[in-house]
């Protein structure tokens, strides 16, 4: 049985390094945006010290059986660490400081929506087949995240090159070439779906199960996301799809998944 | 004082009508500054020639201005009239030249300020020099520091950075699109030398599959050999296009070549995959309509010059940084010529006084060997060894002191003065002048 004190209170003293580390490196991600190039290094390193202790934040609570798939509020807390992880990863090859403004602030928003909102009611009947289709669901959103992020930064390159208005510094320095952050991406969806699918399933047997409607907004929402990185391998797959339109797609799939999360936050939270 | 001297002309004082002129060819040079130093004087020589400058670097004998000598050297070793040249020939000694030669090595006097070759170049003379046997230990030392100044520059500063040229910075657009060009397909549409020189450059930069199509299908196969390329016929252009990731047209065309719809038709073979266009013909071969096209990126010879400006704007704005560096260094490396000078007295001078404490110390060791002394004795023996040491050191510039006429005796006396760091006190009344030291009175020779 949960214990429904956890949920609410004291999050460990890692959480609160993992908050402050994600806050700080959002601002010197700004800043090296800004110019400052040579903070560059730091600010992967302090994010390097956040996510691990956000890592071990989420181990602490484990060790409180907390699980990271206990409910949607833990999952986002989950959804934040593999996003960071997922940046921090492809940050080693490009130059990614565009895509971290947008990543950072976002894992910070979930990690702060994770421990620092209202619990609400204690779940009832999370069975393993409701904690397996939470964790699924969580990394699959997560990896189709990066992926969104990659794309992202894929169409403003994009829309740079095409305007023609690069800045010089940054061509010499190469940043994220265009067509290595489209294969990256397309294969973090390869990734992605998969195990997104089958949260699907596991999750409609979940809901049968439990005997509730199938009609809700979120469940449709779900299924259009499915539908979306379906087209989008299918589509590169047999006509080609890829670059600007594919960027497209992901962002569109993926805007999906999130309102997916926060329509279940809100009925946790009401 | 060695001194270092710098005598030439570069493409700041002369056209390339007199630069070619004066130019030497690389098997050229190790024979020039053998005749060199054989004939002129000069201790160390080295000479650097390329499209920009001509220039001989040296180390004058002393008390001699070589910069006449090598002025008429230069022109006669070229066959040509010195009056031809002396116009546009300058010559820097000592800390001019010092600073010349670190501001050509740091890019600083090149034609485009940063670029890189002028490094090379000059570590190129500096071995066949050192291969001559003409590069010595002032101007060895002179051409490491000033490669140590370079580096410092293009380190420090951002006078290196951006691209510089059409060339490069077509790599640098097609770096941003693939990151890398290894494996790329480079498409070279017309026989012009900018879209040769464009495609070499990527090639150099990985892009290895390079094809050539021109209306005229000799020309083709001329430049496609020259860039160790393929020529494609100017009638499958189109299956051309649906294999390049980089498409370089410099056609002399009236119209373009380059047509929206044949980008268009060659879509669905591209299967998404995204291409450079660099148009760098005028007028312009390719339809600006082609920029609409997702995945293809379309330039003009405009685009690609203003990336040009602005990357050297750049560059200018890191100049003076670069300047006030090789101030310092300049600075540093005069410090350290002038030091050269009074080395060899400096060595002397230890030698001459530790081979008169070692004597000194080897007579009292075998004194205190031969019989026991007291503690009262050795303290004495110490003391007149110490005495003599003094005395000794102290015979020869007192002797030459009090010999001295009276303006020279009284600037010796300054000078040893400010080495000793001696206290001058006002002479007192009935103080009489110390006794001149012996090198070794009588009576401690028959102690001895």
């Amino acid at each position: 049985m949960t214990d429904a004190r956890l949920l609410s209170v004291a999050p460990s003293p890692a959480f609160w390094v993992a908050a402050v580390g994600y806050a700080a490196a959002t601002a010197l991600l700004f800043a090296v945006l800004a110019g400052g190039t040579r903070l560059r290094t730091l600010t992967l390193a302090l994010l390097t010290v956040a996510f691990v202790a956000h890592g071990t934040d989420i181990g602490w609570r484990g060790t409180q059986h907390v699980h990271p798939a206990e409910s949607v509020r833990e999952a986002l807390g989950f959804l934040a660490f593999i996003i960071t992880g997922g940046y921090l990863l492809a940050s080693t090859r490009y130059r990614l400081t565009l895509g971290g403004v947008v990543v950072m602030p976002v894992a910070l928003v979930l990690l702060v929506l994770a421990r620092l909102t209202p619990a609400g009611a204690e779940p009832e009947n999370l069975s393993t087949l409701g904690r397996i289709h939470i964790s699924l669901a969580t990394i699959g959103v997560a990896v189709f995240a990066v992926a969104s992020v990659l794309s992202a930064v894929y169409l403003v390159e994009d829309r740079a090159l095409k305007r023609k208005k690069f800045d010089t510094l940054a061509l010499e320095q190469g940043g994220a070439p265009l067509e290595p952050l489209d294969r990256l991406s397309h294969r973090l969806v390869w990734v992605g779906f998969p195990i997104f699918t089958v949260a699907m399933i596991l999750g409609a047997v979940w809901t049968a199960r439990l005997g509730q409607s199938v009609g809700r907004i979120e469940y449709a929402l779900a299924t259009v996301t499915w539908i979306a990185f379906a087209t989008l391998l299918v589509a590169r797959q047999i006509y080609g799809w890829r670059g600007r339109r594919a960027a497209k797609l992901t962002l569109e799939g993926f805007a999906c998944a999130l309102a997916v999360l926060v329509i279940y936050l809100i009925r946790r939270i009401l | 004082m060695s001194e270092l001297f710098v005598v030439g002309l570069s493409w700041q004082t002369a056209p390339v009508a007199v630069r070619e002129k004066l130019a030497f060819r690389e098997d050229e040079l190790a024979p020039a500054l053998r005749e060199l130093i054989g004939g002129l004087p000069v201790a160390e020589a080295l000479l650097i020639s390329t499209c920009n400058r001509v220039e001989v670097y040296g180390v004058a004998k002393p008390g001699i201005d070589p910069s006449g000598d090598i002025r008429a050297f230069l022109a006669r070793s070229r066959s040509i009239m010195l009056a031809e040249v002396a116009d546009v020939l300058y010559a820097h000694r000592g800390p001019a030249a010092i600073r010349h030669v670190f501001r050509v090595a740091s890019s600083l006097d090149s034609l485009v300020v940063g670029e890189a070759q002028i490094l090379g170049q000059l570590k190129a003379a500096y071995t066949i020099a050192g291969a001559a046997g003409t590069a010595g230990p002032v101007l060895s030392r002179a051409l490491e520091r000033a490669f140590g100044v370079a580096k410092r520059v293009r380190t420090e500063t951002a006078i290196s950075r951006g691209a510089a040229n059409v060339s490069s910075v077509a790599v640098a657009l097609a770096r941003r699109v693939f990151g890398s060009l290894d494996g790329k397909s480079v498409l070279v549409v017309g026989a012009g030398k900018m879209s040769a020189l464009a495609a070499k450059h990527l090639w150099s930069n990985g892009a290895k599959d390079i094809r050539v199509t021109n209306r005229s299908p000799e020309r083709a196969d001329a430049l496609a050999r020259e860039i160790d390329g393929t020529s494609v016929p100017w009638a499958d252009l189109e299956l051309a296009l649906a294999a390049a990731d980089v498409v370089i047209s410099s056609t002399g065309a009236r119209e373009p070549v380059l047509r929206y719809a044949a980008f268009k038709r060659v879509k669905k073979a591209r299967r998404g995959r995204p291409m450079i266009v660099l148009d760098i013909a005028v007028p312009r071969d390719a339809e600006p309509k082609i920029a609409d096209l997702d995945d293809v990126y379309l330039y003009d010879i405009d685009d690609l010059d203003k990336v040009v400006k602005d990357n050297l704007a750049e560059r200018q704005k890191s100049a003076d940084h670069a300047l006030r560096i090789v101030e310092h260094e300049a600075g540093q490396f005069e410090h350290w010529l002038r030091t050269q000078g009074v080395v060899p007295t400096i060595r002397a001078l230890r030698n001459r006084f530790a081979e008169i404490a070692d004597g000194e110390v080897t007579k009292a060791l075998d004194q205190l060997s031969r019989k026991d002394h007291t503690r009262d004795q050795q303290r004495e023996l110490v003391q007149r060894v110490v005495q003599l040491v003094i005395n000794k050191l102290l015979h020869t510039p007192t002797t030459v002191l009090r010999g001295s006429e009276a303006d020279t005796g009284a600037l010796r006396a300054e000078v040893l003065a400010e080495l000793f760091a001696l206290e001058l006190r006002a002479e007192e009344p009935g103080e009489v002048a110390p006794e001149q030291p012996e090198e070794q009175t009588a009576s401690e020779k028959a102690q001895a």
